[in-house]
């Protein structure tokens, strides 16, 4: 047990998640048939307990399927956990590399209403505007429609937009893999500056190069389980045995 | 917690100011978080009117010329070839009045059914109450309907019903419309959610609409039942047109369609609100 004085920005008490999948035939046939699972429970986080102090930043690590994601999008809200408590000092932000915004339009109206949709009114809007895109790195093509943007600009714009506000809390699940280097040292830069303004950040990655860059604390998941837990060299050196 | 005398203290300062997740937010606050995305609200349609036409050759144009040509088309086939205008004067400006009323409501109620669905993206990524999708939809409809209303104000005064003191009601037929295809829009996008298979469903529930609601015909004219006559009344798209006309074309409503006209859109926003929010916190999860 670590006794902690900072407060905490999340607390997670046995948390389970389960999704349900449709199975792929359609719904009325396995009714009529009478066959029962016709959806199939995933059991995807099966009772984590975890504390994560203000101004703290963890990287989770583990397999294809561990349920890193799974726990990450529990957080902000957006899956009802089955079993459990998960308090958090304000709504985290989660920054994803397969959310898509809107493609048709160009980067920039993007930013505005990416911008205007996190509450901000149009004057705060276009006042913020011009330093998210320069952050962007995207030069001319931010007036272009996003649709023909590659994965790793589309990155880019997401990880600008989620940022721009430096929320209290933000979950990142792989937003960073994609960039090219410089942009993923400018990111870099901006978590670091994000966790001495007391941000908290939770990363998930596969590139542990990353992990150690930006995360004194790694937890390890294994099918829905926390497996290890403390400071990162130790937890890598483990992972990677 | 192995001690009682000495841990609570600790953890009552550590998780003070903590929240749960998932807990739905309280009403009030609901609405004033929504109260200050209305910028968000009003951009969103407009910068999609902007890109929908944006591989047309003509782009924006068609807003205007898409009315155009329906009442065109309406007026050759059932003014010209089919004489089913029996028992109706003016039978262009009643058709024209019955089809752009309808299809403004079915648009509105269809956009809102998918505006949870199509946006699951914007839902995963960023914070901010979800109702907000279906409230863009049905004003991004209401933008679009301007040019509609403008052929639809034309062919009227062009049959000669000149404006008159009935058109002050306008504004609040408008509100109806929207209210009843917003409300009705929160109830599909929250039913879509969990069932593809009602965006299937919807054309087919909104053609058999279509031929209940005097769209084509007169109700009046074609039923004598009084008692029968009141059963439509239970269409709020029926009394939504009855009362259109009513202001457009001085034709009468009775007070049955003016209760089901106000007391439609206030129970389909009342209700449509209570059920989209009930499931809030699932629909990024897309299942």
């Amino acid at each position: 047990m670590t006794a902690r004085t900072r407060p905490l920005a999340i607390r997670c008490t046995d948390v389970e998640v389960q999704y349900t999948i449709r199975s792929h035939r359609p719904l009325l046939r396995d009714l009529l048939r009478g066959n029962p699972p016709y959806t199939t429970t995933v059991h995807a986080v099966r009772g984590v307990t975890l504390d994560v102090a203000v101004g703290e930043s963890v990287g989770v690590v583990g397999h294809n399927g561990s349920g890193k994601t799974t726990l990450l999008q529990a957080m902000t809200g957006v899956l009802p956990l089955a079993s459990g408590e998960l308090l958090v000092r304000s709504l985290p932000t989660f920054l994803g590399v397969k959310a898509a915004l809107r493609p048709r339009m160009t980067g920039r109206t993007n930013i505005r209403i990416g911008l205007l949709a996190q509450g901000l009114t149009r004057d705060e809007a276009e006042a913020q505007l011009p330093a998210v895109a320069d952050f962007t790195d995207l030069g001319p093509a931010v007036d272009l429609p996003m649709e023909t943007y590659s994965s790793g600009m589309r990155a880019r714009l997401h990880f600008a937009i989620a940022t721009a506000l430096t929320p209290e809390i933000l979950l990142i699940d792989e937003a960073l893999a994609v960039g090219d280097r410089t942009f993923r040292e400018k990111s870099a830069q901006r978590l670091d500056e994000h966790r001495s303004t007391a941000g908290t950040v939770m990363l998930v990655s596969h590139n542990l190069g990353e992990i150690r860059r930006s995360c004194e604390r790694t937890v390890w998941l294994q099918e829905g389980r926390i497996v290890a837990d403390g400071p990162t060299d130790e937890v890598l050196r483990a992972y990677e045995a | 917690m192995m001690h009682p005398s000495d841990g609570p203290p600790e953890s009552e300062t550590e998780t003070d100011g903590l929240f749960a997740v998932g807990r739905a937010t309280p009403l009030g606050t609901y609405l004033k978080d929504l109260w200050r995305r209305r910028d968000y609200l009003l951009r969103v349609p407009v910068e999609d009117l902007r890109v929908q036409h944006a591989h047309t050759l003509l782009g924006n144009l068609w807003l205007l010329l898409n009315p155009v040509l329906q009442v065109a088309v309406y007026l050759l086939v059932f003014g010209v070839l089919i004489e089913l205008d029996r028992g109706v004067e003016n039978y262009l400006a009643f058709l024209t009045i019955g089809v752009f009323v309808f299809h403004q409501t079915q648009r509105t109620v269809s956009a809102g059914a998918r505006s949870v669905v199509a946006n699951v993206g914007l839902i995963r990524a960023l914070r901010f109450p979800r109702a907000a999708l279906p409230m863009g939809s049905a004003i991004g409809q209401l933008l679009s309907f301007t040019p509609v209303l403008v052929v639809m104000l034309t062919v009227t005064v062009a049959h000669g019903h000149t404006p008159g003191l009935r058109w002050l009601t306008l504004p609040g037929l408008l509100l109806a419309l929207t209210s009843f295809g917003l409300g009705a829009g929160l109830a599909a996008a929250r039913a879509n959610h969990t069932y593809r298979d009602l965006e299937n469903l919807l054309p087919f529930l909104f053609r058999l609409l279509f031929y209940l609601s005097g769209v084509l015909y007169s109700v009046d004219h074609f039923v004598d039942n009084e008692a029968l006559r009141s059963l439509f009344a239970l269409n709020p798209l029926y009394c939504l047109i009855t009362t259109w006309r009513w202001a457009l074309l001085g034709t009468d409503a009775s007070g049955l369609v003016w209760v089901g006209t106000i007391g439609w859109p206030v129970t389909a926003l009342v209700g449509g609100f209570a059920a989209f929010r009930s499931r809030e916190a699932t629909y990024g999860s897309g299942a």
